[in-house]
Order: structure tokens, then sequence, then C-alpha cells
């Protein structure tokens, strides 16, 4: 049946089936929607305004605070958030564990979708956004430089990702035989992107290596790659339980009621997987915190501040992850789930803001258009993903080809 | 001519011979020893000829230095002053700093660009190239000394920050402020000379002067050298800083990069093909 | 670091020994408590 059509299509009947695919679906006027297009058109505004009169003109950036929300939160932030990608894919893919089979596309789609929104959300920030080839085209290659190596990894990282989505738009096109040869592209593109992902995951925290001098002690330590990776681990398998409890409210139709019963199993197994990455990542913070002596800084506000991060935020939803895990609860993963996402903020905030130039009188705080803004890269990435996902076969169930 | 005359001597005839040897133009395969700028600042008046000279060479706002009490708050450069002139009340009495762009001997910024745009001079002045940067920031979030400054009110912002007058070197001159000091306070010259006629002044007025060239080993050691008569704490520089260069933080993250791009992909498909000989045996152990 | 006094670099050696040691035995504890979820089919069952 489908191979009748396939026949008869031409490259215009997938230009044509695309257009048709773009007008949207559903109900238009829901809370959701009016909320979002209000915040996202105010943001384009702001995002005119800044690039006509200069960042200072929108955003309350200066001489002492360089980075502010968008490049801690939307960038820094965002990106410990789509681990969940390649800490799936390295499950599946190269362990060969089909239990998780089925979340692995709406993961990598978060995952691509990250990277392309919040290296969007780079640009943004970026005063002279023009040159940015100027690291790629040798005008110059600056390798000597850690933001060199994530730039480049950003790059190539998302294109791997595209890659391993690239069956999923492929089956919704119903190109039988690109998909045959995009899928034997999927083992080498999860592999490559596995390994870019652990670099450029631990090079986001390398970036701050030589702003030794201006983070708090208690956050400054060499070691800062290695808990930017091992952080972004269980960042992502949280994004994964978060993302997945809201997906199969608002998509219940897509998913189906098998899929929400093997999607609680999934989650168990994520949480075990939470906690443990959690409880090693509480140990190198206790390593860290003997081997520099920091005992001494443990009073104040900033005493207070990190023990309520790496007590509160860390081993409170590491040990949530294994009762959860253990008992079957389902509810007190979610909450674990939170809460460590609420730490990654607050630990990517710590050590590109908070505790960045923490002695500074004149402390940053983000403008109301900061915020905006922020909010429009993730409403703006929402709006995508829903039109993908409600138009591709990326949650399992949804075989039947779209374009027949 | 007494010895301190002499070594002045020395130190200018030294300092121009530099500037010439400076012009020659920046070519990579040259060795040639750094130069920079000793700041004394027992000589300093705070009178910010300095400054005036600084913004007139480079094209900035000229400050009203008679009338614009600047002195009254301490100052940190901007990206419409690439020098600034501090008074700090001290135990021996006010003492005036000049504060620039250092000119570490390893950079932290030219570290930090992923353009090169920040870029260390072979000479040692650290300049800034206007069509390589992409306006990251990152210079300014690894400037141990927080020097580098960026136009926030311009939709195409520059980085500002003192270049040693790199375009005055070329030309066989010394860099604007160090011509305009009234007083000596500033000598420019190879840095190893510097360094001796610090030395020497330092061990004969060893009451009057501490005993630490700032900029010596600071940050792996600096092309501005400062000579004070108090502790440099109370001066505001930063004497927690360490002598480790700030790329050397770096150093060995990148250069893990290639190795963990040797080892991981091999170590990745060693286990895609563990897991795969194990599901084989199953399937085979079932059929049969 | 100025090379007048004695310094020791090493001084926290001892207590980063210990801290692995810790380590090790809290982690068989956990792995032993995630490995062996008891209640789980009655749980599962109420649902």
């Amino acid at each position: 049946m489908h191979d009748e059509n396939k026949k008869g299509r031409s490259f215009a009947d997938i230009i044509r089936f695309i257009l048709q695919e773009m007008k949207p679906r559903g109900k238009f006027l829901t809370p959701f929607n009016v909320i979002s297009i209000v915040v996202i058109i105010a943001g384009v505004i702001i995002l005119t305004v800044r690039f006509i009169y200069g960042l200072g003109s929108v955003s309350n950036l200066n001489q002492e605070y360089p980075w502010g929300l968008w490049k801690g939160f939307n960038v820094i932030t965002g990106v410990a958030f789509a681990g969940g990608a390649y800490v799936l894919t390295f499950v599946v893919y190269v362990m060969g564990v089909e239990k998780y089979h089925s979340i692995v596309r709406v993961t990598v789609l978060n995952g691509l979708l990250a990277y392309i929104f919040y290296a969007g959300a780079l640009i943004l920030d970026l005063g002279r956004p023009w040159n940015i080839i100027n690291p790629i085209i040798g005008n110059d290659f600056g390798y000597n430089s850690v933001l060199f190596l994530v730039a480049w990894h950003f790059m190539l990282y998302m294109i791997a990702e595209f890659i391993e989505f690239s069956p999923v738009a492929a089956e919704w096109l119903n190109l039988e035989k690109a998909k045959k040869v995009l899928q034997m592209l999927t083992l080498g593109a999860v592999i490559f992107g596995i390994t870019l992902s652990s670099l450029h995951q631990s090079g986001l925290g390398a970036l701050f290596l030589m702003a030794k001098s201006k983070i708090h002690p208690l956050w400054y330590t060499e070691f800062i790659p290695l808990l930017f990776l091992v952080s972004s681990i269980f960042a992502g398998i949280s994004m994964v339980i978060f993302e997945g409890t809201i997906s199969h409210r608002v998509f219940r139709e897509q998913i189906g009621p098998d899929g929400k019963s093997s999607f609680d199993q999934i989650v168990f197994g994520l949480a075990k997987g939470a906690a443990i990455a959690m409880f090693v990542y509480y140990f190198f913070k206790l390593l860290v915190f003997i081997h520099e002596h920091h005992w001494q800084h443990i009073h104040g506000f900033w005493g207070f501040w990190y023990l309520f991060e790496i007590i509160g935020l860390v081993l409170v939803p590491c040990f949530l992850f294994a009762y959860g895990a253990r008992h079957r609860i389902i509810g007190v993963i979610r909450i674990a789930a939170i809460l460590t996402l609420i730490g990654i903020i607050v630990n990517r905030l710590n050590i590109s803001m908070i505790a960045y130039n923490w002695n500074v009188v004149d402390r940053y705080y983000p403008s109301w258009m900061e915020y905006v803004v922020s909010f429009t890269v993730i409403f703006a990435e929402i709006w995508v993903f829903r039109w993908i996902v409600t138009r591709m076969p990326v949650y399992e169930k949804h075989t039947k080809p779209a374009m027949a | 001519m007494n010895r301190r005359g002499f070594l002045k001597l020395a130190g200018t005839v030294g300092a121009t011979l530099a500037a010439k040897k400076a012009k020659a133009r920046d070519n990579d395969d040259e060795k040639e020893e750094f130069v920079g700028v000793l700041t004394d600042t027992t000589r300093c008046i705070g009178c910010r000829t300095c400054e005036v000279a600084c913004a007139e060479a480079h094209g900035l706002p000229v400050p009203d230095v008679q009338n614009d009490g600047a002195l009254e708050a301490e100052r940190r450069t901007s990206d419409t002053q690439w020098t600034v002139v501090n008074r700090y009340e001290t135990d021996e009495g006010d003492v005036f700093v000049k504060k620039q762009c250092m000119h570490c001997w390893q950079p932290g910024c030219t570290a930090a660009c992923l353009t090169n745009a920040m870029y260390k001079t072979h000479a040692g002045p650290v300049i800034w190239r206007s069509d390589k940067c992409m306006g990251c920031r990152y210079c300014m979030i690894s400037c141990p000394f927080e020097i580098p400054k960026f136009e926030y009110d311009s939709w195409n912002p520059k980085i500002h920050k003192c270049n040693m007058c790199w375009e005055r070197l070329q030309e066989g001159q010394k860099p604007a402020c160090v011509d305009a000091c009234p007083t000596d306070a500033l000598m420019f010259g190879r840095k190893r000379e510097l360094m001796e006629v610090a030395r020497v002044r330092i061990y004969n007025h060893p009451q009057k002067y501490v005993h630490q060239v700032y900029g010596e080993h600071e940050v792996g050691g600096t092309g501005w050298l400062y000579l004070s008569s108090v502790p440099f704490e109370q001066l505001g520089f930063r004497t927690d800083l360490g002598t480790t260069p700030y790329p050397d933080y770096t150093r060995e993250f990148l250069y893990a990069v290639p190795v963990v791009l040797f080892a991981v992909p091999a170590f990745l498909l060693g286990l895609r093909f563990l897991s795969e000989n194990e599901e084989e045996l199953e399937e085979g152990e079932s059929h049969a | 670091m100025e090379s007048y006094t004695y310094v020791n670099i090493f001084e926290t050696k001892g207590l980063e020994y210990l801290l692995l040691i810790c380590f090790l035995v809290l982690f068989i504890f956990l792995v032993r408590y995630l490995a062996s979820p008891l209640p789980a089919k009655e749980q599962a069952g109420k649902e």
C-alpha cells in the first residue's frame, strides 16, 4: 500500500507534505500557548533592542560580571540538563540494554533541541556574533582555549545528535531507504557523541579553571571539570524523569497505556543510576573539601549556602532516589528529580554568577528582560519539541507512518 | 655622577635601545626578550599626566585632571580609560599607584581567547585585534587582574585594555605614559634589565622599599613591574594570586582532550562488542 | 608560596584515604540497598 504511494512521490510532494505539517494542530488558545506567545513576543522585542543598542541596554551585565543569566543558565545549566542523551545512548546502543529503548528517541530529540537552542542562546550573548565563524574558519584557531574546544564540540555534537535522530525524521517522511542508510550511521554517531559529551560537559567546567581568583574557594577546585561531568549524568537522568512525567500527561495519545507502565519501570532503573552517580559525586565533593582545607570557609552565608547545596540538593535527593527505587514509589523519585534539577541550577549558577566575584560590592542580579529572554529560549524550544513529537514517530508506539 | 644617576641614565639608554629593537616587526621565529615597564610608586606624585597621554594616544576621552576629583575614590580601568591612577592612604602617607594591563608572561586572556583576538606579541605587549573578536568575554573571566573591559552600550562592542602602546613601539617610540611621566616613576625597557634596576634600588634603599618587586613572579611573571614603600596589599594589589601562570590551570585539561578522543571511542566500541557477543550466545542457546 | 618555612603539601592525604575507606564501606551498603527491592511486589500489586 505504502509502496504504491512511494513510487509516485517526488521531492515536491515531500516539500508539500512538510508545509502541510507546519500547520498547528489541536486547540490553540491553551494557557501554555497564551503565556508562551506573550513571552516570546516580548523576548523578540528585547532582543531587537539588544542587537541595536548593545548588551547593556537590556541586561545588567557589567565589567565585574561578564557572564550572566544567559550563559550561566541557558548555556551551562541547559547543556547539563541535556546530558540524558549521552547517558541513555550509552546504555541502549553500547551496553545493549533494551529496557530503555522506548525513551531513547525522545531523549535524543530533547538533547538535539537543547543544543540547538542553548547554543543559540550563546549567540544572543556574544558581543560580535557575526564573528562566531572565526574559530571554525581559522581566523584564528585559538586551540589554546577551552572555549575553542567547547565551541567545536557543540557543533560536532549537534551533527552527531542530528544523525542519531534522523531515522525518525526519515520514518516520518516515509523514506525507507534513507532510514536504513541513516540507521547504519547510528552506532558511529552514538560513540562519537558520547565521547564529545564527556569532553564538553567537563569542558564547560574547565572554562572556569582560570577564574581561580574570582570564584569563592568553596566552589573553586581543579576538579571542576570532573564534577561537571559526573553531575551531568544525574542532571540528565533527572531531566529524563522530569520531562517524561510531563510528556506522559501532555502527549498521552502518542504514548498509549503500554508506554505508561513500561515508563514506570524505566524510572525505577534510572533512579538507581542517579542515586549511585550522586553518591559518588557527593564523595568527590567531600574529597575536595578535605584536600583544599575547606572547613576554614564553613561560616557565614557562604558556608551555609555551600552546605545547603551539597546536602540539601545532592545528598537528600540521592537518598530519595534510592528510597524511591527500593520501595517503588514513583512520587518520591519525582521529588528527587526536581530537587536534583534545582541543585544543578544552583551549582552551575554558583560557579558562573553567585559565588563568582562573591566579594564584589555591587552584585549582579539579572534584569527582568534577561529573565524574559531566558524563558523565550525555553518556550521556543518547547514549541519545536511539541511540533516534532505530535508529527514524527518519537514515541515508540506511534509506528504508523504519517505520510502515506 | 652618583650611582643612582648612572643607573637612571643606563636605564634610559637601555629603554631607548629596547624600543628600537621592538620596532622589528612581530616575528614568530625571532626570539627576543620581552619589554615591560617598571613603576616606582615612591616617585609617583599622582599628577595623572599618564592618563591624559594614554587617552590622547588611543583616541579616548581625555580626563579633566585638574577638576574631576577622580583621586577621591578607588577606580578601575574601564572601556574609556586604559589606565587609572589611584591614591591610597598608607602608613607611609599617600601613595599613588598607576593601574593598567600587567602584560603577563603567560596571559590568561590570550589562553582564553578562542580566536586569538587577544594576542601575546613576541615583543611582550598583549594586544587585542578587533577583526577576530566575537565578544564572548571569556578573556574577562580569565584575567586575574580583571583588566579587559567591554563596551556594553554598543551594537559592535570592542574590548578595551592597555596595549603598551604597541603601535608606538613598532615605530621605535616608548609607551605614551612613560614618555609623559614628569617624575620618571615609569621606566620602559627589557624586563631583565628592569628587574636589575629594581633590585639595585631596593639594595641601595633597603629602608625605603619593601623587598619585593610585584610582577617578578606573580602569575608566572608580568611585563609591568612595581616597586613600593608599603606592603602591596595596602595598595590594592592582589597578593593571593600565586606564581602559577593562569593558562597552566587549563593546560592539563586540554592535554587530556586528545587522550579522551583516542581512548573513549575504542573503549565504547569494545563494550559494544562485548555486549553483542553475549546476545549472540544467548540467541544461539535458544535456537539450540 | 615562599620556600622559607615548613609546609607539608600532603597534609590531608591521610584523611583523604580515610574518606575513601568510608566511601567504599557505605557504597557497599548503598548497592546492597538498591539491589534488594524487598517490598517491590507488594507495592506494585497495590497499584
